[in-house]
C-alpha cells in the first residue's frame, strides 16, 4: 500500500525532526513547510481517488448489462478500483488513516514547539469540537459497519441467485429458487429506503404466537425480520444524515490571526473526517440519510481544496440519482447487484419453461455479472469492515492523545502553587 | 406406513378452510394464481401461476373434497409412497448408468405419472406440516417427506450433469421444481422453528424431559441437549432440516436463515435485559445517574452473554448444524463477533466520556472486573484460534480503555488536589473537606486494591510501549525501587498523599496564627492516620514506613503547637527577673500573673473555637496541655501565694486555682467559643 509509504516518510520526517534542536532553523519557517507538506500529501491523496475520466458517463440502461461486466458503473477512479467501489473505499479509509496519522504528528510538534498554544485561543475551542467530531464519526463508523453487515447478507442472497440461475438449463425450480432469494435481498434493500423516510413503525410487530396461522404469514413474517437488519446495533433514533450535519456545523475555516499554527491542521482534518465519513454515509446503506448534504464547503485557495470538491461533487451528483432511483447505497457493487437481481428477479418472475433465445442468454450473462460482482464483495466486504473497525480504533485511540495533550496544558495553564 | 397418498394431500380441516370460503371467491376463481398467494399452496411454495395453473387446480380440487379427490386420483394413481421411492430409484440407477455415455436412455413410460405422484405428494407434505401440526423430531411424515426430498435430490444430482440434457429437459425441470418446493418449504419451516425456539426454562426442565424421552430418534450428538437449554426434539429437527438443506444444496439459504433468525434472537435478548443501542454521541450527554444505570444493565448483559449465552449459541450452532463443524463454528463467529461488538460498543462509549468525575470510578472498575473476569469463561469456549483471538482482542482492547479512563480519574484527582488553592482556611482548623473527600475516595477505591493494581500495571505496560525511548532513564530508576515498582498501586497511592500533603502544608499557612497551622496539620494528619488504618487494603498498601513517618510528624506538630503556645504562658513562672535584691518584687508579681491571666484567657478564648473533633486527640492536647501548665501554675502559685494579702488582693491577682485551670483546658478545641469571664459567674 502506499498508504504506510507516505505515512512512513512524513512521519519519519518529523521524528527526525523532533530530535534536533527545535530552534536551530527557525521554527516558523519550519512549521510552514511542514504545513504544506501536510497539504500536498492530502492533495495527492485525494486526487489519486478522482476517477480517470472527469465526466461521468451517463448512468446505463437496465437493459445493458450484458457485456464485459466492468465498466457500465459510475466511471473508474482506477482500473482495480472503480469510483465508489468496496477497492476504492478502502482505498479512502487508507487515505483517512494517513492523514489522520499526519495530523496527529503536527499536533504533537506543534506542542513540543509551544506548549501553552494549546490552551490558548482558539486551540482551546477547537479541540474540544474536535474531540466532539471523533465521538460523531464513531457513530458513523458503527452504522456503517451494520450497513457493510447487511450489504454482505445481500451478497449472500445474490449468490443463492448466481447459484440456481447457472445451472443448464434453468430450470422453473432454480427459477423460483432466484426469484426467492432475490426478492428477499430486494426487500432488505428497499426497507432501507423506507427507513430512510423514517418507516420504523413495523419493528416488531412482526412477533406474534407460535406458527401464524397461515403459512403467508411466515413471508411477511421473514420480510419483516429481514427489514430490520439494517437496524440491527444501531440506536433506534439515531440518524446519519444529522449525524454528518451535526459534525460538519461548526467546522470552520480559521481566518485572520487565527489561521496561523496548529488552527489550520485541525480545521483541515476536520474537513476530510467529515468528507470521508459522508462518503462512507453515502456508499454504504445505514439508518436515515433523508437529506445527506454532500456539500461542505470548502476554500479554493487549498491544495487538496480541489480534488475532495470534485469527489464531493461526484458522489453528490451520484447521491441525487440514486434519490431517483431508489437505491439502498452508492457502493457500485450494491448498485450494480440491486440492478441485477431487480432483472434477474423480473426475469425468473415470468420464467416459462423451457427458457430459449434472447431473454434466457440475457438471464445468463447478467447472472455472470452478478456472479462477479459478488465475487468483488466476497473479496472486498470482509476486509472493508476490518478496516473499518480499524478507523474507530484509531479515532479512540487519537482522541485520547489529544485529551493527553488538553490535560497536560491544562496543567502547565493551572496557577502552581 | 399407509400407502394411501390421500390423507396426506387432505391436510386442511374445514375449519381452517372456512375463512377462504368467506373471502367470497368461488372454488374455481380461487384455484388460480391470484389467490394462491394467501392460500395453502403458495404459502408453503411459491407456484409459478400460469403454467401450474392447471396442475395446481386439480390439486387443490382434490385436497377440497375428500371424496372428489378420491373418484379423480385414485383410479388415476397407483403409486404408494413405497413405490415411487422405489421407482424414484430404479429411475436414478438407469440415468446414472447411461451418464457417460451419448446413447440416451429412454425415459419409462412411468416417469410422467411418478412425477406427478411426488410433486402432489410434496405439495401435500408441505401443507400438511405446514400447518403447525407436525412435531418435527417425531412425526412420521416428515420422515417420508425428508426421505421423498432426499431421493429427488439425489435424482437431480444423477441428471445435472447427464449429456443428454435436452432429451430430459423436462424430468430436469420438473425434479427441479419438486426440490426446490420442498426446500423452499423447509427453509420457512426452518426459520419458524428457529425463530421460536428458546432456552428450556429450567423450573419447567422436567415437565420437557419426559417429553423427550418419547423422542423416537435421538442423534448422539444432540443427547447433551438439555443440559445447554434447548430441548432435544427441536434440537433433533433443526438438524434434520439443516442436514437436509446443507446436502441439497441450500447451505447458503440456511445459513442466512439461521444467522438473521439468531441476530434477531440477541435483540431480543437485549431487550429483555434492558441493554439498549445507544449511540455513543449520546453516551456522553446522558446524565451521570441515567449512564450508571445503563451500566449496570451493560454488565448484566456482558456477563450473562459470556457466561451463559455465548456457549449456549455455540452449543445451538453445534447441535443445529452437527456433522458440520465447519458451517456451525462460522456461524457461530460471525454472530458472536458482530453481537459482541455491539455490546463492547457501549463500554468504549462509556470510556470515551470526556466528562469524568472521580465518583465514576467505582462503576468504571465494576466494567472493567466484567470484562477481565468472563474473560476465563469464554476461554472455555472460544476455541477456534483465529476467530478467538480476535474476540479476545475487541475485549482485551475494551478492557484497556476501560482501565486507561480509570488511571486518568487518578490523574484527574492529582489535578483536583493541586488546583484546590482556595484562599479560605477551614474555621478552627478542623479537618478540611478535600482530606475527608481524598482520604474516603482512596478508602473505597482500595476495596478494589487488586483490580487497580493490574490497571496500573497494564498502564505501565502501555506508557512503556508507547514511548520505550524516552523513558529508558526512568525505567532504570524504577527498578532500582523494586518493592515499589511492583505495586504500581501503591506508587499512586503515595502520590496522591504527598500532593495531599504538600497541599494541606499550603493550606496550613493560610493561618494567621502559628499554633492553629499545628491544629490543623494535626487533625488533618491524624484524620488520614485513622483512616488508613482502618483500612486493612490500604493500610497495607502505604506501609509501616509510611505509618511511621506519619505519626511522627504528628507528635513534631503536637510539640511545635506546645512550644508556640505554651511557651510564653510558662515564661511567666519563671523566677528570673522576679526577684530584685534577693527579695520577691510584689510589682512585677503582679503583673507576672496578671500576664498569665490575661494570656490564659484570650488562649481559652481562642482555642475552645478551635475544633478537634477526633476525641482521642482532643484529650491527648488536653492531658498535654494540663501537663504543662497545672503543674508550674500550681508550684508558682505555691510559693508566691503568701505575698499576698489574703482576700481582695489574692483576689484580684489569682484568678484561677489550679483545679479551674483544668477545667479551662477540658473546653479547649470543643468548637464552641466561650469566654472565661462568663463562666466565673
Amino acid at each position: 500500500m502506499p498508504a504506510t509509504e507516505y505515512q512512513g516518510s512524513f512521519l519519519g520526517r518529523i521524528s527526525i525532526r523532533r530530535n534536533q534542536v527545535v530552534s536551530m532553523d527557525g521554527p516558523h519557517e519550519q512549521e510552514l513547510e511542514d504545513l504544506d507538506l501536510f497539504q500536498r500529501n492530502i492533495a495527492d491523496r485525494f486526487s489519486e481517488l478522482l476517477p480517470s475520466s472527469s465526466p461521468l458517463p451517463p448512468p446505463p440502461p437496465p437493459a445493458d448489462g450484458a457485456g464485459e461486466g466492468d465498466p457500465s458503473g459510475p466511471a473508474p477512479a482506477s482500473a482495480d478500483a472503480p469510483f465508489l467501489s468496496v477497492a476504492w473505499l478502502r482505498k479512502l479509509l487508507d487515505v483517512f488513516l494517513c492523514c489522520e496519522a499526519e495530523f496527529k504528528a503536527f499536533l504533537i510538534m506543534g506542542r513540543e514547539r509551544d506548549p501553552s498554544v494549546i490552551a490558548k485561543a482558539p486551540l482551546d475551542r477547537l479541540l474540544p469540537e474536535l474531540l466532539d467530531r471523533a465521538v460523531k464519526a464513531l457513530d458513523v463508523c458503527n452504522a456503517v459497519m451494520h450497513g457493510v453487515d447487511a450489504v454482505r447478507h445481500c451478497q449472500k442472497l445474490s449468490e443463492i441467485a448466481v447459484a440456481a440461475l447457472e445451472q443448464q438449463p434453468i430450470g422453473e425450480g432454480q427459477a423460483r429458487r432466484a426469484k426467492k432469494a432475490l426478492g428477499s435481498m430486494m426487500t432488505v434493500l428497499a426497507a432501507e429506503d423506507k427507513e430512510s423516510s423514517g418507516h420504523k413503525s413495523t419493528e416488531r410487530t412482526w412477533s406474534f404466537g407460535r406458527r401464524g396461522s397461515s403459512a403467508g404469514a411466515n413471508k411477511d413474517r421473514s420480510a419483516a425480520v429481514q427489514f430490520r437488519t439494517l437496524s440491527w446495533g444501531v440506536s433506534k433514533n439515531w440518524s446519519a444524515s444529522k449525524q454528518i450535519q451535526a459534525m460538519s456545523a461548526n467546522l470552520a475555516m480559521p481566518r485572520g490571526a487565527e489561521a496561523s499554527g496548529l488552527a489550520l491542521p485541525v480545521y483541515i482534518m476536520g474537513a476530510i473526517t467529515v468528507f470521508v465519513m459522508s462518503a462512507l454515509v453515502a456508499a454504504i446503506p445505514c439508518q436515515e440519510r433523508t437529506g445527506l448534504a454532500m456539500h461542505l464547503q470548502v476554500p479554493k485557495q487549498f491544495t487538496w481544496a480541489q480534488p475532495m470538491t470534485a469527489l464531493q461533487e461526484k458522489i453528490g451528483e451520484e447521491w441525487k440519482r440514486k434519490e431517483k432511483r431508489g437505491a439502498a447505497g452508492l457502493m457500485e457493487e450494491v448498485q450494480r447487484m440491486e440492478r441485477l437481481g431487480q432483472a434477474l428477479a423480473e426475469f425468473a418472475d415470468s420464467f416459462q419453461f423451457p427458457s430459449e433465445g434472447e431473454r434466457a442468454e440475457e438471464a445468463v450473462a447478467r447472472a455472470a455479472e452478478l456472479a462477479e460482482t459478488c465475487r468483488k464483495m466476497e473479496e472486498g466486504l470482509v476486509p472493508l469492515q476490518m478496516q473499518i473497525r480499524e478507523v474507530f480504533h484509531r479515532i479512540v485511540r487519537s482522541r485520547s492523545e489529544v485529551l493527553d495533550v488538553l490535560d497536560q496544558a491544562g496543567k502547565l495553564s493551572a496557577p502552581t502553587m | 406406513m399407509e400407502s394411501d397418498p390421500s390423507d396426506k394431500s387432505y391436510p386442511i380441516t374445514p375449519k381452517e378452510q372456512d375463512p377462504k370460503e368467506d373471502g367470497g371467491s368461488s372454488p374455481v376463481s380461487r384455484s388460480h394464481g391470484a389467490d394462491q398467494r394467501e392460500g395453502w399452496v403458495t404459502s408453503q411454495v411459491e407456484r409459478n401461476d400460469e403454467d401450474e395453473g392447471k396442475k395446481d387446480q386439480e390439486k387443490i380440487e382434490t385436497s377440497e373434497t375428500a371424496e372428489e379427490k378420491a373418484d379423480d386420483v385414485d383410479p388415476e394413481v397407483h403409486y404408494s409412497l413405497e413405490k415411487a421411492l422405489e421407482d424414484i430409484d430404479k429411475l436414478a440407477t438407469i440415468l446414472s448408468s447411461t451418464n457417460n455415455e451419448n446413447d440416451s436412455p429412454e425415459i419409462p413410460e412411468y416417469v410422467g405419472r411418478l412425477m406427478d405422484f411426488v410433486e402432489a405428494e410434496v405439495a401435500g407434505y408441505c401443507t400438511n406440516l405446514g400447518e403447525g401440526k407436525a412435531k418435527w423430531s417425531q412425526d412420521a411424515e416428515v420422515n417420508s417427506f425428508l426421505e421423498i426430498v432426499d431421493r429427488i435430490s439425489k435424482l437431480a444430482t444423477v441428471l445435472v450433469p447427464c449429456k443428454c440434457r435436452e432429451k430430459f429437459a423436462s424430468l430436469i425441470n420438473q425434479v427441479g421444481k419438486i426440490q426446490q418446493q420442498a426446500l423452499s418449504f423447509l427453509e420457512d419451516e426452518f426459520r419458524v422453528l428457529l425463530d421460536e425456539c428458546r432456552p428450556i426454562d429450567l423450573e419447567k426442565e422436567g415437565s420437557v424431559k419426559s417429553k423427550q424421552e418419547s423422542t423416537e430418534e435421538s442423534d448422539q450428538s444432540i443427547e447433551e441437549g438439555d443440559s445447554f437449554g434447548y430441548a432435544n426434539d427441536i434440537m433433533s429437527s433443526l438438524n434434520k432440516m439443516a442436514k437436509e438443506m446443507v446436502s441439497c444444496g441450500y447451505e447458503s439459504e440456511c445459513c442466512q436463515v439461521y444467522i438473521v433468525t439468531r441476530r434477531n434472537s440477541f435483540e431480543e435478548l437485549f431487550n429483555m435485559f434492558g441493554f439498549e443501542n445507544i449511540s455513543i454521541d449520546d453516551v456522553q450527554k446522558i446524565q451521570w445517574e441515567a449512564l450508571e444505570r445503563e451500566i449496570v444493565k451493560w454488565i448484566k448483559t456482558f456477563k450473562q452473554c459470556a457466561l451463559v449465552y455465548f456457549y449456549q449459541e455455540l452449543r445451538l450452532a453445534e447441535a443445529v448444524f452437527a456433522g458440520y463443524p465447519s458451517i456451525a463454528t462460522h456461524l457461530f463467529y460471525n454472530l458472536t463477533r458482530s453481537m459482541l461488538i455491539q455490546i463492547l460498543n457501549f463500554s468504549e462509549a462509556v470510556a470515551l466520556s470526556s466528562k469524568r468525575s472521580a465518583e465514576k470510578l467505582f462503576k468504571f472498575l465494576d466494567m472493567y472486573e466484567t470484562l477481565r473476569d468472563t474473560t476465563s469463561a469464554m476461554d472455555r469456549y472460544f476455541k477456534d484460534e483465529d476467530n478467538a483471538s480476535q474476540l479476545k482482542t475487541e475485549i482485551n482492547t475494551a478492557k484497556s480503555r476501560i482501565g486507561e479512563a480509570i488511571v486518568s480519574m487518578f490523574r484527574d484527582l492529582e489535578n483536583s488536589i493541586k488546583s484546590d488553592t482556595g484562599k479560605n482556611p477551614v474555621p478552627g482548623g478542623a479537618v478540611h473537606p478535600l482530606t475527608s473527600y481524598t482520604i474516603n475516595y482512596l478508602k473505597y477505591a482500595s476495596e478494589y486494591t487488586e483490580t487497580l493494581e493490574q490497571v496500573f500495571k497494564e498502564h505501565l505496560k502501555i506508557e512503556r510501549a508507547d514511548s520505550n525511548n524516552r523513558t529508558e532513564f526512568q525505567g532504570e530508576n524504577n527498578q532500582n525501587n523494586s518493592e515499589k515498582e511492583s505495586s504500581p498501586f501503591s506508587i499512586q497511592l503515595t502520590r496522591v498523599m504527598d500532593l495531599l500533603d504538600a497541599n494541606l502544608e499550603a493550606k496550613s499557612k493560610l493561618y494567621k496564627d502559628v499554633s492553629l497551622s499545628f491544629i490543623f496539620m494535626m487533625n488533618n494528619g491524624r484524620y488520614i492516620l485513622q483512616k488508613v488504618k482502618g483500612s486493612a487494603e490500604i493500610n497495607e498498601l502505604m506501609g509501616n514506613n509510611w505509618r511511621r513517618k506519619k505519626s511522627s510528624e504528628l507528635r513534631q506538630y503536637h510539640k511545635n503547637y506546645q512550644r508556640e503556645t505554651w511557651s510564653k504562658v510558662l515564661g511567666c513562672f519563671r523566677d528570673e527577673g522576679l526577684n530584685v535584691h534577693g527579695k520577691v518584687s510584689k510589682p512585677e508579681l503582679k503583673e507576672r500573673f496578671k500576664t498569665f491571666n490575661a494570656m490564659f484567657e484570650e488562649i481559652h478564648k481562642t482555642q475552645s473555637a478551635w475544633i478537634v473533633k477526633d476525641e482521642q486527640l482532643q484529650s491527648e492536647l488536653r492531658v498535654s496541655i494540663a501537663a504543662v501548665v497545672i503543674p508550674a501554675y500550681r508550684s508558682f502559685l505555691g510559693r508566691h501565694w503568701q505575698h499576698f494579702t489574703a482576700g481582695r488582693q489574692s483576689e484580684k491577682y489569682v484568678k484561677y486555682q489550679p483545679e479551674d485551670l483544668e477545667t479551662y483546658i477540658d473546653e479547649f478545641f470543643d468548637g464552641t467559643p466561650a469566654t472565661t469571664g462568663r463562666r466565673k459567674q
